[in-house]
């Protein structure tokens, strides 16, 4: 059974009496354990298709299995359940919340699921723990390198167990060192606990180290 | 489903981190909650203490006047003094009327008595003894008013009067002389303070309180400004007040007269003071809006300045109500931290200001609960709408916010 299977994929927005289709018909099934790479130019949609794939939009026309289940047209509640049970997020500006220290930002996605105070931070430290945080685990965001906050938001993400995690350019704001240390936990990820990862990225490096590599243009989607 | 406790220490975080806001919306707050703190709990002790004034003297006490309502009508200003009650009346009362435990008829001139060649500004009384029992006076020197003093010129002072006259000298004034309308009097007794309000004679403490009937020397007719009575317990007030009436009607047709009972006063104060303190509040409550408004306005900011962080919490799972509760309960902080300092302010207020006036001391419970309830209300009231927006913020587009 696919993980993700996407069939037709439309969305349109309204901007005024305007109507701009930025996605036009995509189809895309990613198996259990694939590690996918999305690449093209910026306005090709690929934005539009992440927030899809992870449940922070519903797709205008098209149909959207996840785990062999119909989720095209889920309310907003259902939506959030599913992005706090499944998914696990990763952006390129980090976006830890500043006040909280790396510890509580990476157990967050436990506190919205009710997870019990004491097991979720062992949770917390574990996966601090899996991506070399571990002795930062009482820092705060703003006195981590930007590569340190990457870390501190794969464990965030992890933190939950998610049966995908999304990763929106995920080395867009480090330099090449950087990137390849964060790119490296990625693919280890990937190869040692088959984690299901789709990447957004318009670096060729960091697309070519993944085993697939689809390209959008124009709101449509082609393999690579 | 975030947890209550959760959501809490969440938001004290939040408060924390924006120090310099939060106080500044508190300050509305605290003020607004103040103010009703110490305006309720004056109200309170006010109505408190006088009830405690009317309780010292017994609230079995009634005080007689000739009606002022309607005897103006036909006669104007020379028929007044046919109008006043008479020193036979007041005397026949206690005979009439054995209900009546003790009375004491006194009369009541402001003078400028004479001491040591200084005129003073004080009130002259003619009592009997009678007038001392009534009024639960005690003395700190020498004796009361007797009525064996018949027209002999002694004097009492009230304890204001003898402070003053000890300013200009006079030391002990027992047995020193004032004069007043040309006649000397020995001071034979001085009066320890008694407290004002209730049924009590303002004039005692500032004033000098001479036999009654030398008090008539001074007036062309025996008349008298008021009769004070004790009424036996199981009286009934009604009848006792037409039987009053008829009474005085038996030697002055056209008189009417005005019986007022420590009970009635006290009934009419309270309701009075409650609406005082209705009105207070309604002040207070006035600066409650500004202040709830200033909240409402920091959650606002607040929300706008945390766009990102509510896109963060919706990516990783938080539902519209977890948000809403988490605003809800930041502004509820917000305004419960106010109230408390609030309610201290004005419970400190309301102590300086009991300390200052005499007024017995007292917070009520309900006060207090009032306080806090109020806070809250204010901060749920007030941060419903920006609790609101922010739940219904677009998590893509909050994300994208910089």
């Amino acid at each position: 059974m696919a993980l993700i299977e996407l069939r037709g994929i439309t969305k349109t927005y309204y901007i005024g009496d305007m109507s701009v289709d930025v996605l036009r018909g995509v189809d895309l099934t990613v198996e259990p354990g694939e590690l996918l790479a999305i690449m093209g130019e910026s306005g090709g949609g690929k934005s539009t298709l992440m927030n899809i794939i992870g449940f922070l939009d519903s797709p205008s026309g098209g149909g959207y299995q996840f785990e062999g289940q119909d989720a095209g047209h889920l309310d907003d509640n259902e939506l959030a359940h599913i992005r706090n049970q499944k998914i696990g997020f990763i952006f390129q500006q980090f976006n830890l919340l500043p006040r909280l220290n790396a510890l509580e930002n990476v157990m967050l996605p436990l506190v919205y699921r009710g997870v019990p105070p004491q097991q979720r931070e062992k949770v917390a430290k574990q996966m601090l723990k899996r991506v070399g945080m571990a002795d930062r685990m009482a820092h705060r965001p703003p006195e981590l390198s930007g590569g340190q906050q990457q870390r501190v938001a794969i464990a965030r993400a992890l933190s939950g167990n998610p049966s995908l995690i999304l990763a929106d350019e995920p080395t867009g704001a480090l330099d090449s060192q950087v990137s390849q240390e964060i790119l490296d936990i990625f693919l280890e990820l990937n190869r040692e606990n088959e984690i299901t990862t789709v990447m957004v990225t318009h670096d060729p490096k960091v697309g070519k180290q993944c085993r697939r590599t689809v390209r959008m243009t124009d709101g449509h989607l082609l393999e690579v | 489903m975030m947890p209550f406790k959760e959501i809490v220490r969440e938001a004290l975080k939040s408060q924390a981190a924006a120090k310099q806001r939060t106080l500044l919306a508190l300050i509305g707050i605290v003020i607004g909650i103040g103010s009703v703190i110490a305006l309720v709990t004056v109200g309170e002790m006010v109505q408190l203490t006088s009830e405690q004034q009317f309780r010292q003297m017994g609230t079995n006490i009634i005080t007689i006047q000739r009606g002022w309502g309607d005897s103006q009508g036909g006669g104007g200003n020379q028929d007044r003094q046919d109008q006043m009650i008479t020193w036979e009346e007041a005397k026949g009362l206690a005979k009439k009327f054995p209900k009546l435990e003790a009375v004491a008829a006194y009369t009541s001139t402001w003078g400028q008595p004479l001491f040591a060649d200084k005129s003073l500004d004080m009130p002259v009384l003619g009592v009997t003894r009678s007038f001392a029992e009534l009024n639960k006076l005690t003395l700190t020197k020498g004796r009361f008013i007797s009525d064996l003093d018949g027209y002999s010129f002694f004097g009492v002072l009230g304890a204001g009067a003898a402070a003053k006259l000890a300013k200009m000298g006079a030391g002990d004034p027992l047995g020193k002389t004032v004069f007043f309308k040309g006649r000397g009097f020995k001071i034979v007794g001085v009066l320890a303070r008694a407290e004002e309000g209730g049924m009590r004679p303002f004039e005692i403490n500032p004033g000098m309180m001479i036999p009654i009937h030398t008090s008539f020397l001074f007036k062309k007719e025996r008349v008298i400004n008021e009769i004070m009575a004790r009424l036996a317990p199981g009286m009934d007030r009604q009848r006792l007040t037409s039987g009053l009436n008829k009474y005085f009607k038996m030697y002055q047709p056209d008189m009417s007269i005005q019986v007022r009972s420590a009970e009635q006063l006290i009934n009419e104060m309270a309701k009075q003071s409650r609406l005082f303190t209705l009105l207070l509040g309604a002040i207070g409550s006035i600066s409650l809006l500004v202040g709830g408004i200033g909240v409402m306005n920091v959650m606002l900011v607040a929300v706008s300045e945390r766009r990102k962080e509510i896109g963060v919490r919706r990516a990783l799972g938080a539902m519209q109500s977890d948000i809403r509760a988490q605003f809800l309960v930041e502004s509820v902080i917000l305004c419960l931290a106010g109230g408390l300092i609030g309610i201290a302010l004005g419970v400190g207020a309301a102590y300086v200001l009991a300390k200052v006036n005499g007024w017995i001391f007292f917070v009520s419970g309900m006060g207090l609960a009032l306080g806090v309830g109020v806070s809250s209300a204010i901060g749920v009231f007030f941060g419903y709408f920006p609790a609101r927006q922010a739940s219904r913020l677009n998590p893509i587009l909050a994300l994208r916010d910089e």
